[in-house]
């Protein structure tokens, strides 16, 4: 028997555009925890922490000052992504700036669950005896997406020089 | 100046794709910049005035990145 590497999840089609070849059960699943996302980062949880990073650590005051800003417009943000996943959570294909949202959304997923399990760059493998198997697993997925994605989206970077 | 932070969420990947997409770095200064966060722990990688640096803070926070401005040595 020989392997295949299984056909890309996000296919670049050229122009911008992406072919979706995700299972519609699958779909479904990441859509529902994209609206969990809202509730997440509205509410005062531990796991939110990593969705509002500090911007001066050496500074409380000033940093106070830029949270209040950065935070609403954060949220909102997130809102819109979730919101272009939504509409287009069925589509065969899907623009860059889709896909780049869609993208966000699992990240921001990812910072939830990684903060929860409290990942480490060590951990390779998942114990199914875990208290938190599931959550790893899931975990484990999202960053297979990511990077499916990030593989994907790079193909639409231009191709620069460092000045 | 401003300062990207290693963390262990984040993709190698996706760090680097995110210095691509906001700065407009070439990919091997991304990925350059990507191993010094991994490896020693913090990269510079932009820098300007504190509005532009604030600006690029927040770039960064909404694509997931933990980045902090410090003032240039």
């Amino acid at each position: 028997m020989f392997f295949r590497r299984p056909k890309r999840l996000f296919v670049p089609l050229g122009d911008d555009r992406f072919e979706v070849t995700l299972d519609p059960n699958v779909r479904q699943g990441l859509l529902t925890l994209a609206d969990q996302l809202d509730e997440v980062q509205t509410s005062d949880r531990p796991e939110a922490r990593r969705l509002f990073p500090t911007a001066y650590t050496d500074d409380p005051e000033r940093d106070a000052g830029y949270q209040i800003f950065a935070r609403d417009q954060l949220i909102e943000k997130r809102r819109a992504a979730v919101e272009i996943m939504r509409t287009t959570a069925e589509a065969d294909e899907l623009t860059g700036e889709e896909l780049a949202s869609w993208m966000g959304v699992l990240n921001d997923l990812r910072l939830v669950l990684g903060t929860m399990l409290d990942v480490s760059e060590e951990d390779t493998f998942v114990d199914p005896d875990h208290p938190h198997a599931e959550s790893q697993l899931l975990y484990r997925f999202l960053s297979e997406l990511v990077h499916e994605m990030v593989e994907s989206l790079t193909t639409s970077l231009p191709e620069t020089e460092d000045q | 100046m401003v300062v990207v932070w290693n963390d262990p969420i984040n993709l190698m990947s996706y760090v680097a794709y995110v210095f691509r997409k906001l700065f407009g770095y070439s990919e091997e200064k991304a990925n350059l910049l990507m191993l010094d966060v991994h490896e020693k722990g913090r990269a510079a990688v932009s820098s300007g005035t504190r509005t532009e640096a604030e600006r690029d803070v927040n770039r960064l926070h909404s694509h997931g990145l933990w980045a902090t401005m410090e003032h240039d040595e």
